[in-house]
């Protein structure tokens, strides 16, 4: 049917991906979900997609997956178009608020998974209880899904995006839904495929995540890629921001200080000062030499939550929400 | 198992756990049952009146369920986006229809299996005949169900649920008066009315040409050829149906 994926290619790799969605009753209204995008992934990378509500992430996605057809431009896995069938056994893919067939139990639907991913019968038992103890859902096994929690749900699906041993992993919003301890395990074991060599690709609007797992990373808005790059590259070329509590200073006392501030705000008895990284030190000094104390300093945000909200604000768009509506 | 005998065998389950099919099933094994009440008063032409009730139940009950199951077989998926982890899987979406259609058509199947039984336990009870047509009939009614079932894949394909329950019980009644299309062109006077009838008539299945209930009830037989060429016919209309499904499916966003 088609050629064998070749493993040495990039595992992923797209040129100007575009998509518009026709929409409206008589599909005479337009969306513009993605335009241009360009994204390689190499083997081994945890690479990470990030952006508002409608930037384009699920949708680049499910191009990838060949669930929706690009508008325009091309997109190939292992070295293969992304409509190559046999490629996707090299791949696992766990979706946005994923849908099993809710009439199965866990186990059975994970079994399918496995039958469909070519896993031979002999392997397939030992599989399954595997992936469905690395999700814990061991106990829950025998259970309707139509009976599983939000998070049950999303553990049996990434069961299934594990059962077939793939060579990558596309993970769209892995861990909404999770609760806490969910959530950590979730990123243990991406953490855990990535040393296996598994490559990762997910998109999440959950900056810690992005911050504590990704080798590289691509910020969408409003379709389009505003950034892209190692996340050490991206945040050294930061100019981060500090936030400290001073006490023992008015306000105008401490704006009078002579060090340039992005904002002062007075709260009972103290000031909350944020100030570029660069200026912290001078302004630490100047508050204890005019009498003051500082009872706290820290970066005023994730280093990646500012790159972000820069992100978002050079885009210049009106709103970070969504694509560009044509009527 | 293949991945698509895994996914054939999963549709069976579907069907199995779905309540619609097991309340029709049950429903159908009361009725069949119940033709004993009706059949009562008729002595004289017991065997015949047994076997048309029998059959003629068999087909209305199976022709529901198929609607009923074909129209969601896709949409009810793409719907919910339980295809998304199916489709994701290193199958085809060919491979996937395909699947689906076989799997419907092995439900019924057994469905069909069911039915007979109790059918012909009912013969015997009354020490009516069994006859070889009955099973052709029974038969030609699967080939009937084929063509209702990838014609109901086919509207699924691209419209939702309801619409394709609507559009293809619609074939099923054009279907079957499809046949009287040809007397009304060759009676008619105006030549126009002649060429459109006739069109008409080519483009539309004639699921008459499946029915056999009637040689069943008057125990006429059914040449080979006969048979053959109406289990021809049924599966040229199926994969023409299939084929045009294949080309919308393969080509359609799932969001
Ligand atoms: N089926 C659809 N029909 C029309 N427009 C769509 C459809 N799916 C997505 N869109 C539009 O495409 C844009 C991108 O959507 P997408 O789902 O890719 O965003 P996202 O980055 O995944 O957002 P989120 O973080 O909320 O999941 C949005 O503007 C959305 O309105
Ligand atoms: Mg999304």
């Amino acid at each position: 049917m088609t050629q064998p994926a070749s493993p040495d290619a990039p595992p992923i790799q797209a040129q100007g991906l575009s998509k518009t969605y026709k929409v409206g009753f008589w599909f005479n209204r337009t969306v513009r979900a993605l335009q241009g995008l360009d994204l390689e992934v190499g083997a081994g990378q945890i690479y990470g997609l990030l952006g508002p509500n409608g930037a384009g992430k699920s949708t680049t996605i499910k191009i990838l997956m060949n669930l929706v057809r690009p508008t325009h431009g091309s997109a190939h896995l292992f070295g293969q178009p992304v409509t190559s069938a046999a490629t996707r056994r090299l791949v696992g893919f766990l979706p946005e608020n994923p849908s099993p067939y809710e009439y199965l139990t866990g186990r059975e639907f994970v079994t399918l998974a496995g039958h469909l991913s070519g896993l031979t019968r002999h392997e397939l038992d030992q599989r399954v209880t595997e992936v469905l103890g690395a999700v814990e859902l061991g106990s829950a096994e025998k259970l309707q899904i139509r009976r599983y929690s939000k998070g049950m749900v999303q553990r049996v699906a990434l069961a299934q995006a594990l059962v077939g041993k793939p060579k990558m992993l596309i993970l769209d919003e892995p861990t909404s839904g999770l609760d806490p301890v969910g959530r950590r395990q979730m990123r243990d074991l991406i953490l855990a495929e990535r040393d296996r060599g598994t490559t990762v690709l997910f998109c999440s609007h959950i900056i810690p995540d992005v911050e504590a797992l990704c080798d590289r990373l691509a910020v969408l808005v409003g379709g389009r890629r505003v950034r892209e790059g190692s996340v050490q590259e991206l945040l050294s070329a930061q100019v981060p921001t500090m936030e400290m509590v001073v006490e023992g200073l008015k306000v105008d006392q401490v704006k009078g200080l002579g060090v340039a501030l992005e904002s002062a705000l007075a709260l009972d008895g103290r000031v909350l000062v944020q100030v570029a990284d660069a200026d912290s030190q001078r302004l630490l000094g100047s508050v204890l030499t005019a009498g003051g104390r500082v009872n706290r300093m820290q970066p005023a945000r994730f280093s990646l939550e500012q790159l972000f909200m820069d992100a978002l604000k050079e885009s210049g768009r009106a709103t970070s929400v969504g694509g560009e509506i044509n009527t | 198992m293949s991945a698509f005998g895994a996914m054939v065998w999963n549709g069976f389950r579907e069907a199995r756990r779905n309540r619609v099919t097991v309340v029709v099933g049950a429903f159908a094994a009361v009725v069949m049952l119940s033709s004993t009440l009706v059949t009562e008063v008729t002595v004289a032409t017991f065997d015949r009146v047994l076997t048309d009730f029998g059959l003629g139940m068999m087909s209305l009950i199976l022709v529901f369920l198929t609607i009923f199951l074909s129209s969601g077989l896709l949409s009810r998926e793409i719907e919910r986006r339980t295809i998304f982890l199916i489709v994701s899987k290193p199958v085809s979406r060919t491979q996937f229809l395909l699947a689906r259609l076989a799997g419907n058509m092995l439900t019924l199947a057994l469905l069909m299996v069911a039915m007979m039984l109790i059918f012909d336990s009912q013969l015997l009870l009354f020490g009516a005949k069994i006859t070889s047509t009955q099973y052709v009939a029974a038969a030609g009614l699967w080939f009937e169900l084929l063509v209702l079932s990838s014609a109901g894949i086919l509207f699924s394909s691209f419209a939702g649920p309801m619409v394709s329950a609507v559009c293809t019980t619609g074939l099923y009644f054009a279907g079957h008066l499809a046949g009287d299309l040809l007397d009304i062109a060759r009676r008619a006077e105006s030549e126009t009315v002649q060429e459109l009838t006739q069109a008409l008539y080519y483009l539309l299945p004639n699921l008459e040409r499946l029915n056999f209930r009637s040689h069943a009830a008057y125990d006429l037989p059914v040449d080979v050829t006969t048979f053959a060429s109406s289990a021809g016919y049924a599966v040229a209309w199926a994969m023409v149906f299939t084929a045009i499904s294949l080309f919308i499916f393969e080509r359609r966003d799932f969001r």
